[in-house]
């Protein structure tokens, strides 16, 4: 169940997509989120629904895994669909039923959040199938060094990032090894009301800290010996360089942000 | 006259059923266990050993195949499949990171706590218990993680000890320990069985290890059932054993290139005093020639 | 001799505050001579870890000096230097792997070093393949096998092109094939890139196969010499908690029987000295 969070997951292929400089498909994807909220109309929707799918095809990662990364949100999609479906109101008036009025607008509104939802998990799930997580916090790195002038440890934190995604998946092991530990030894973590099963939590997360912060001990040592000191005098050995790929990639996109914006102008707003 | 308490019919079990990932794990097990056996349990990282032992207490559920504990299916029904998991005990490799409480006595006291014992049951149980893995009842109020990484470890297995379980199943509980500790850890485990008449399965790396304290040995190889059968039996083996990848005794490899030097000695020795028996026997035996 | 570390009268206490604190070890006299294999055997506590961490300066003793090629590793400007001659593998695998891809985590002490990135990548290449790990130059380190990741952890190593590796136990948590995967790895680099080992265990078949053992029992050293030279005080070494080849005990014993095969070490030592003895 853990397990199926796929955030933070590269998926290796050569391509386009994996090809562009870090710090360009983290603003990238900010302005593709930013387009996806800008549809007004099921043309403008269409047009960056298909752009996404396009780009997705340009980038070699199968569609399914997109598909498996929508899984885990599944009930908040359906959650805020029905809300919306409920609530919004407006437009022609199709059921009322006691105290249940489903309008025009409200399946309208609540299509377009759904379509949103998935285009934003979409989105931000092919920036870290087609990036490192290495790449990925070295662009961001990057990207936000202009805040070293106000002294914010950019380098710092950036480590940090790194660091937690090499050892969430260490730990989710752990945590799998001292659950069933504790289940051989008869811990009931299934039944039980609310409070009964936090108690129940404790021989999990003890163990779990006491290990992670053993983990975190090593790992300072071991990092020491390897002369690590901070951003200061490292280099990379990857270097980022932006490159015509990239030109490319901001124009296509700003193209699309255009189109988007037009036919919302031509076609009027739905919500 | 013995009698059968633990026995698999055609266990087998695949992970990741119907996903890219899937794999069986362990193949058709047919074994049975009697009664005051220590069974050793050896193979390769991959042969299938974990996920094997980790069906006999009903952590995980065939994927065909049935386990039995005492003639009792154990997914037969929820109260069975519960028994199961106190009837068999299960410590798992490096146990010590399991330990939470606040001392080594309220760590001991958790399992027989979660079979709903009386208090004073519970005491007693934790108190025999310490005394199994050879530490001294000051310990009980001593913080777990004020002991050394042995001691940790006799405290981890005291934990599973104290649930009398039937059937103990210890998997590499001498993984990271020095020689010293492997030999305490090993011989409390060898105690506790004289002791308590109960069942023990160990599994282990190592063939020496095994061949010191197990009366039977159970090889796993990719997933299948290879050898099963006493000490003597499997040992004898040991061209096999080492075509499966898996680490002999030094002292049997010495008498299996001794035979292939053309010296016609014994091959299944698997202790330096028998290989010193053997040897002596063949010099005499050679020089009355 | 040309040594590349040496410890002078060195005593080490964990406790500085308290002057009769228990040391982990006192007055160690030690010199590692350039390109030798060393391995340091003791039990749990002996002091055996202290040791390695005394090599490249985590640890600074209270007494005596610990130097690397002349350095005063007490020397606080000198670190890093330091670091880049002795190199530190440890334990747990999981615990020494800063990347989320084997590639990047070999490039992570050349890259706190400042090298040029061509020279990185040129280096990361070559260390991977030394260690017989490039094939899996984009794997996830936590998808690897224990034996693999303690190779890429040495792999991080070289790639700093330290003169000496120091490994803290690096098998105990590996399974046989693992644990011969990492001694034939660091063979490997000590005959063929003249890299110094210092490898702390408490395997006898993998001390065996150095050119010199170091045993180390309550802080002291107890037994210093060719593996052939120290595994001959048999009783007294299993006195100290620790075990002896099978072959080098069961020649042990026959010599007490009147039949004295010399010094045996391994499996094969033994049958061919039999072999000797019957021709």
């Amino acid at each position: 169940m853990i397990k199926d969070i796929t955030i933070g997951q590269y998926f290796p292929q050569r391509s386009f997509v994996h090809s562009l400089d870090p710090r360009s498909k983290i603003i990238l994807t900010v302005m593709f989120i930013v387009l996806i909220f800008l549809c007004k109309n099921a043309w403008s929707l269409l047009l960056m629904s298909a752009f996404l799918i396009a780009v997705i095809l340009v980038s070699k990662v199968p569609l399914r895994l997109f598909i498996k990364s929508i899984k885990p949100i599944l009930p908040i999609i359906i959650f805020t669909t029905v809300l919306n479906l409920f609530y919004v109101s407006g437009g022609t008036t199709l059921v009322a039923w006691s105290f249940i009025r489903i309008t025009t607008k409200g399946i309208y509104t609540a299509i377009f959040m759904a379509v949103r939802i998935i285009a934003l998990i979409m989105a931000s799930s092919l920036l870290t199938y087609t990036t490192t997580p290495t790449m990925l916090t070295d662009g961001i790195e990057r990207l936000l060094s202009p805040l070293n002038v106000f002294h914010v440890q950019v380098h710092t934190l950036a480590m940090m990032m790194t660091l937690a995604l090499r050892f969430i998946p260490t730990l989710i092991d752990e945590i799998d090894r001292i659950m069933n530990a504790q289940k051989a030894r008869g811990a009931d973590l299934e039944s039980g009301g609310l409070i009964a099963r936090s108690k129940a939590l404790i021989p999990i997360l003890v163990p779990l800290l006491v290990s992670a912060f053993r983990r975190a001990y090593e790992l300072a040592f071991a990092m020491e010996c390897r002369c690590y000191q901070g951003g200061e005098g490292r280099t990379r050995m990857k270097k980022m360089k932006l490159g015509l790929r990239d030109i490319v990639s901001f124009l296509s996109v700003s193209t699309c942000i255009a189109g988007v914006v037009l036919l919302n102008k031509y076609f009027g707003s739905l919500i | 006259m013995s009698v059968t308490v633990l026995k698999t019919e055609k266990l087998t079990y695949i992970y990741g059923i119907k996903t890219p990932f899937e794999h069986v794990a362990v193949k058709n097990i047919n074994i049975d266990i009697e009664k005051g056996e220590l069974i050793g349990v050896i193979g390769h990282t991959g042969s299938g050993k974990s996920t094997l032992i980790q069906h006999f207490n009903a952590l995980l559920k065939p994927t065909e195949g049935s386990v039995f504990v005492d003639g009792v299916d154990i997914w037969q029904d929820k109260e069975s499949t519960r028994n199961a998991r106190f009837s068999v005990g299960l410590c798992f490799q490096y146990p010590e990171y399991q330990l939470f409480e606040e001392t080594v006595g309220k760590d001991i006291a958790f399992g027989p706590k979660n079979m709903g014992l009386s208090s004073e049951e519970t005491e007693r149980r934790v108190r025999t218990a310490i005394n199994f893995v050879g530490l001294d009842e000051t310990y009980l109020d001593k913080s777990p993680f004020d002991l050394s990484g042995g001691e940790k470890r006799r405290v981890a297995i005291a934990g599973v000890m104290a649930m009398e379980p039937k059937i103990l199943v210890l998997d590499e509980p001498c993984a990271g320990l020095d020689p010293k500790g492997r030999d305490t850890v090993l011989s409390l485990i060898s105690e506790y069985r004289k002791n308590t008449g109960s069942t023990v399965m160990i599994v282990s790396h190592s063939m020496e290890d095994v061949a010191k304290i197990a009366t039977k040995v159970l090889v796993m190889n990719k997933g299948e059932e290879a050898m099963f059968g006493t000490v003597d039996e499997v040992y004898s083996r040991a061209d096999e054993l080492v075509s499966m990848g898996l680490n002999i005794p030094e002292i049997t490899s010495v008498f299996l290139k001794l035979k292939e030097k053309g010296f016609d000695v014994r091959t299944d020795i698997y202790t330096v005093e028998d290989g010193r028996k053997e040897l002596l026997r063949y010099l005499k035996g050679g020089s009355a020639k | 001799m040309n040594s590349i570390i040496d410890f002078e009268n060195v005593t080490f206490r964990y406790d500085e505050q308290e002057e009769n604190s228990k040391e982990v070890l006192r007055n160690i006299n030690l010199s590692v001579e350039k390109g030798s294999f060393v391995a340091v055997l003791g039990h749990n506590g002996s002091g055996k870890s202290t040791l390695a961490k005394l090599t490249n300066a985590i640890l600074v003793p209270q007494e005596g000096k610990v130097l690397v090629e002349g350095i005063d590793t007490a020397d606080e400007d000198r670190k890093n230097d330091i670091r880049r001659k002795v190199g530190m593998v440890f334990q747990n695998p999981d615990n020494q792997i800063v990347a989320t891809m084997v590639e990047d985590d070999v490039a992570f002490g050349p890259e706190n070093l400042g090298v040029d990135p061509k020279e990185i990548r040129r280096r990361v290449d070559e260390s991977l393949k030394a260690v017989g790990m490039f094939d899996y130059r984009l794997h996830e380190p936590h998808k690897l096998s224990g034996g693999q990741k303690q190779r890429v952890a040495i792999a991080g190593v070289i790639a700093m092109q330290t003169d000496c590796i120091v490994l803290d136990e690096p098998t105990a948590m590996l399974d046989p094939r693992g644990r011969k995967e990492v001694m034939d790895t660091v063979k490997r680099l000590n005959r063929d890139m003249g890299i110094t080992i210092i490898f702390i265990t408490h395997y006898m078949d993998e001390a065996v196969q150095a050119d010199r053992v170091i045993v180390i029992d309550d802080g002291r050293i107890r037994y210093d010499g060719t593996p052939g030279n120290v595994f001959r005080h048999i009783k007294e070494i299993k006195k100290i908690g620790l075990d002896v080849p099978q072959a080098t005990e069961l020649s042990y014993l026959l010599k007490n029987d009147g039949i004295d095969l010399g010094d045996v070490l391994t499996a094969d030592e033994f049958v061919s000295a039999f072999e000797k003895l019957r021709r």
